[in-house]
């Protein structure tokens, strides 16, 4: 039989992270495909040129061998040996190879598991390019426009030693997220709130950093830093309660990114625990209107914040449900078993959510009411632990709320569609409208006045498509998801006019604006509208606040047509830009 | 603050100067502005800058000299102040010397100024008071010279064969940049030591131009010192000099070749740059272009960074206002502005010298829409202002990002009395500009 999968060794944290004093590489599975030099899949092609030193380095080929070259010896090593085999794999660009594919496949492939679909990239074209050593410089990125990943290398100024950013797990994971939500959702690169570019990246770092608890032998590890676990007599793994506190989570280096990177940024080893740690900001719901948090970097980790405390109280909730042995200790494979359960549903609710966001001027709160709308829909029972609760209420700890148009107030979802029986449906083919754009421009243009569309902007569909699963009944259940987006070109002098809003104070009369309005429709099984989820673009408080923010930070003129610039956005994220 | 320069305000002698005649020299991109101040005995000059990273086409090969010399003939073989804002090359090239004692550099020096004014971080003997402390002084100087070599490094880069590989707009920028922050070593060695004394200011400190200037009051907004500007930004300030060593790797300089980093993994090159197999060549291409661009990046933080040293100055009559803020981006304008009651004491400026010949981000939209003397019509209250600076020099229209900016240029044309050096016809060495005081 053809096998399903294959094996890769990845490291799973990064070389400045040692437990027991060995670097975290452990076997993962990526799904099968016949790779060829690079290696290059059908999604992924690493290209290892340096522009820095100007070389092609010696591509990875497992000439058509589909054995896992870098897998840890079978015999034990011993220290020196551990280190030297360490070594081999470090200094050898291959394994950085291989390394970064097994990483984005995997990625990939966990968004295509939880949205039971094909995810296309952002960009015209099937594979990805990722250059895994593309320069000297402290700096990783996605680029659409180069169709690419680009990870930097650079000097650490503590050590001395080169730093590889393809080495770091959550770095790649992190950049791979951009890309895939950039294919998903192609308006949240478009200039807007500072929420929407915020998103992106706390989006990113949250799959990068809960993406490893799918690794439990890693989160062992961690927990019991590197030691041995003790053992009953009766063969049952044992840690103590302390080690699986809150607190102690909370401070764990897996919620930690970029370890040796933030260590090597500073000759003194100032951020020498990660280059950020988004879960020590402490909840406050105040936080998001000071003027600290009004960069997309910074009001980003606030978002990642929620999330990873809203893990921690997931997992802590599941482990306090445990029995206790004596010693106060908890039964270590059980405590692992709900950590991966419960990262792997977070997980899945926050990607899952991503279908029913609306396509433009993503703010938080929206967000929000799509990850319960979209949980609600693949299990209306909260379940014994609440998780949509419990990520409400983390979410209002950071002053988060569910968006305030158009939701159910007790439940925080979004309301269903309500007016089926106005909707012209007989001029479309039903069979057609679940998977054609043009039958949906058609279908948004008969229903145009009375889905609330401005046809004076240029409006065009986006994407359709099909989202499979399980439905709660047990039955498989197909819908569609549809995205429109509305362009608007006006001047400062028609804000009000056009868009209901005040022109901010200074802006020229002649000052060119682009306004964005969408909405997301999903279609039941039987081509029916079951939700309408819409930035209207005659929302005067949405884009009052987008205008000013873009006017105030002086974004409408320098990014007028530009999209988010992960390389700059990153550059001051890692504090590499005064 | 601002209440205490309110009260001097209103203690201006009135011995004070009647009048002001301002002349802008034709330096292309860059700033010379010659000050003379009409007093009852006699005038008083000041020079705020002398420098140029690129004349107009057909200028006179020794157009510095030219204004050398006339700078010495109007001020009558007599400086009264030189004010050096910031280091940049455009700034101070002309104060640079010749081997021969001829230079423009020379004949300025030879003017004797009383006093010469250059920003804090400047200050070679660091003798910086409590608010700039000496420690983060010391650094900044480092910082400075390590961001200067860093500039060489680029410069070297833009120069060699690889840079064909990248786009013309990209290495012309390279280019500009890495000149424009250049370390000047003449030029700054001879303020240095030019005049009877040097002062170094910051944000709220003395100008030094009291005694050169009497019954006019001047204000110093800018720079802030790294405490002031931290307190504004609230956050940590970085080491600048560890940030700019950090990047001076990067640029693979620490190993040798200028812009050239020794590979990675010597036993696993598989081609050098030139001949690469056609599977990577479409990609290659791309991260050449990335690495030109983070290149770039780095370049223009480093060039931010020095105009953000600019020296702000306000000169304050009787009865008229006058600011020139050098190449002050928002950053440097950040401290200045978040003071209460700047704003208002800005809004009655008469007379405006455009901060960084025009670019985007240094001429803040507060302070310009606070201006309350712009206006369409023409009289004697419009508010004046001063743009020296050339055309496609820095920046990208592509990006918008051009200087002078288009849109601040038409925004000057319609609601001031605007003077363009671009405007001076072949040959004229300067424009002059007079106000009465």
């Amino acid at each position: 039989m053809r096998p399903y999968t294959r094996t890769f060794t990845v490291l799973a944290q990064d070389p400045g992270a040692r437990l027991a004093g060995n670097l975290v590489f452990v076997p993962v599975d990526v799904p099968y495909e016949d790779l060829g030099p690079g290696p290059t899949g059908y999604r992924v092609r690493v290209i290892d040129f340096d522009a820095s030193a100007d070389r092609l380095y010696t591509s990875w080929d497992d000439q058509r061998q589909p054995a896992d070259t870098y897998a840890l010896p079978e015999q034990s090593l011993n220290a020196t040996q551990r280190r030297s085999w360490e070594q081999k794999l470090l200094s050898d660009p291959r394994f950085h190879a291989q390394n970064v594919y097994a990483i984005v496949m995997r990625t990939l492939a966990r968004f295509e598991f939880a949205l039971g679909r094909r995810v296309a990239w952002g960009f015209e074209g099937h594979q990805l390019h990722v250059a895994p050593h593309a320069f000297l410089h402290a700096n990783a990125y996605y680029s659409r426009e180069d169709k690419a990943l680009m990870f930097g290398y650079f000097q650490s100024a503590r050590t001395e030693e080169t730093v590889f950013t393809c080495l770091a797990h959550d770095i790649v994971a992190h950049e791979t997220t951009h890309a895939i939500l950039d294919g998903i959702r192609e308006g949240f690169t478009e200039p807007s709130t500072a929420d929407q570019a915020a998103f992106h990246e706390g989006f990113a770092d949250v799959v990068a950093l809960l993406s490893v608890f799918s690794l439990p032998s890693v989160v062992e590890l961690v927990l019991a830093d590197g030691a041995t676990p003790v053992q009953t007599a009766a063969g049952v793994r044992m840690i103590a309660a302390a080690a699986v506190s809150e607190k102690a989570i909370l401070h764990s280096m897996l919620l930690g990114l970029g370890k040796q990177f933030g260590a090597s940024l500073d000759a003194d080893g100032g951020r020498a625990d990660c280059l950020r740690r988004s879960i020590s900001i402490a909840p406050n719901a105040d936080l998001l209107s000071s003027p600290e948090y009004q960069a997309p970097h910074t009001r980003g980790e606030v978002f990642a914040a929620a999330m990873l405390r809203s893990f921690v109280a997931m997992w802590t909730a599941r482990i306090a449900a445990l029995g206790r042995f004596q010693h106060n200790q908890y039964n270590l494979d059980m405590v692992l078993a709900a950590g991966t359960s419960a990262a792997d549903s977070l997980l899945t609710m926050a990607i899952r959510a991503l279908d029913y966001c609306p396509p433009v001027d993503l703010d938080f709160g929206a967000y929000l009411s799509a990850l319960l709308t979209a949980d609600t829909e693949a299990l209306p029972d909260d379940g014994r632990y609440k998780y949509r609760a419990l990520v409400r209420s983390t979410f209002a700890s950071y002053g988060m709320m569910p968006s305030p148009l158009r939701t159910d107030p007790h439940t925080g979802c979004w309301q269903g569609f309500a007016s089926n029986a106005e909707v012209v449906y007989n001029r479309t083919n039903s069979e057609s409208l679940l998977r054609d754009k043009e039958e949906v421009f058609r279908f948004l243009w008969e229903n145009r006045r009375l889905l609330g569309i401005d046809e004076r902007a240029y409006f065009r569909v986006s994407s359709v498509r099909i989202i499979s699963r399980v439905g709660p009944d047990g039955f498989f259940l197909r819908e569609t998801v549809c995205e429109y987006v509305q362009v608007a070109q006006l001047f400062g002098s028609e804000a009000m006019s056009k868009l209901g809003v005040a022109r901010p104070a200074g802006m020229p009369t002649r000052q060119p604006i682009t306004a964005y309005g969408g909405g997301t429709l999903i279609f039941d099984q039987y081509g029916r509208l079951k939700y309408h989820v819409e930035h209207r673009l005659d929302d005067a408080e949405r884009q009052s606040k987008r205008l000013e923010y873009l006017w105030r930070n002086g974004l409408l003129d320098a990014m007028s047509g530009r999209k988010l610039q992960f390389g700059e956005l990153h550059e001051l994220r890692c504090g590499s830009r005064q | 603050m601002v209440r205490t320069m309110r009260a001097k305000a209103a203690t201006v002698p009135a011995t004070g100067p009647t009048a002001v005649t301002i002349f802008t020299y034709q330096v292309g991109f860059g700033d010379c502005f010659l000050l003379r101040f009409a007093y009852p005995d006699q005038p008083r000059h000041v020079l705020i800058d002398f420098g140029t990273t690129g004349l107009p086409p057909g200028t006179a090969a020794n157009q510095l000299k030219m204004i050398a010399d006339d700078i010495s003939s109007k001020c009558n073989g007599k400086l009264d102040a030189v004010v050096a804002t910031h280091r940049h090359q455009d700034h101070i090239s002309g104060f640079a010397r010749a081997a021969n004692g001829k230079g423009p550099g020379d004949v300025i020096r030879a003017l004797n100024p009383d006093v010469v004014v250059q920003p804090w971080t400047e200050q070679l003997d660091l003798a910086v008071d409590a608010t700039g402390p000496r420690k983060a002084a010391v650094r900044q100087r480092a910082a400075l010279t390590t961001m200067q070599a860093m500039s060489e490094q680029i410069l070297s880069l833009a120069t060699t064969t690889r840079a064909r590989r990248l786009p013309k707009s990209m290495v012309d920028e390279l280019r500009f940049l890495g000149e424009d922050n250049l370390s000047n070593r003449s030029a700054v060695e001879n303020l240095a030591t030019m005049g009877r004394k040097r002062v170094y200011v910051y944000h709220g400190s003395k100008s030094g131009l009291a005694n050169v200037l009497p019954g006019l009051q001047v204000d110093v907004l800018g720079p802030p010192t790294i405490a002031q500007s931290a307190s504004v930004r609230k956050m940590r300030s970085r080491d600048s000099t560890q940030f700019w060593h950090l990047r001076l790797a990067q640029l693979g300089a620490h190993k040798g070749k200028a812009g050239i980093a020794p590979p990675l993994f010597p036993d696993f090159v598989a081609a050098p740059g030139g001949k690469l197999p056609m599977a990577a060549r479409w990609l290659a291409t791309r991260i050449r272009k990335a690495q030109g661009e983070q290149m770039l990046s780095l370049v223009r933080a480093l060039d931010k960074q020095l105009n953000n040293t600019s020296v702000i100055l306000l000169f304050r009559s009787k009865n008229k206002k006058l600011l020139f803020p050098g190449d002050a981006q928002i950053e440097n304008w950040e401290y200045a502005l978040d003071q209460p009651g700047l704003t208002d004491l800005l809004a009655d400026v008469d007379l405006y010298k455009v901060g960084h010949h025009g670019s985007l981000n240094a001429t803040p939209r507060t302070m310009w829409d606070g201006f309350k003397k712009k206006g369409t019509k023409d009289g004697p209250e419009r508010l004046t202002t001063i743009l020296s600076t050339r055309d496609h020099k820095h920046g990208n229209e592509e990006r918008k990002t051009e200087v002078p900016r288009r849109t601040l240029v038409a925004e000057l044309q319609e609601h001031s009395h605007l003077h363009d050096t671009r405007a001076l016809q072949d040959g004229k060495l300067y424009v002059e500009v007079h106000l009465e005081l």
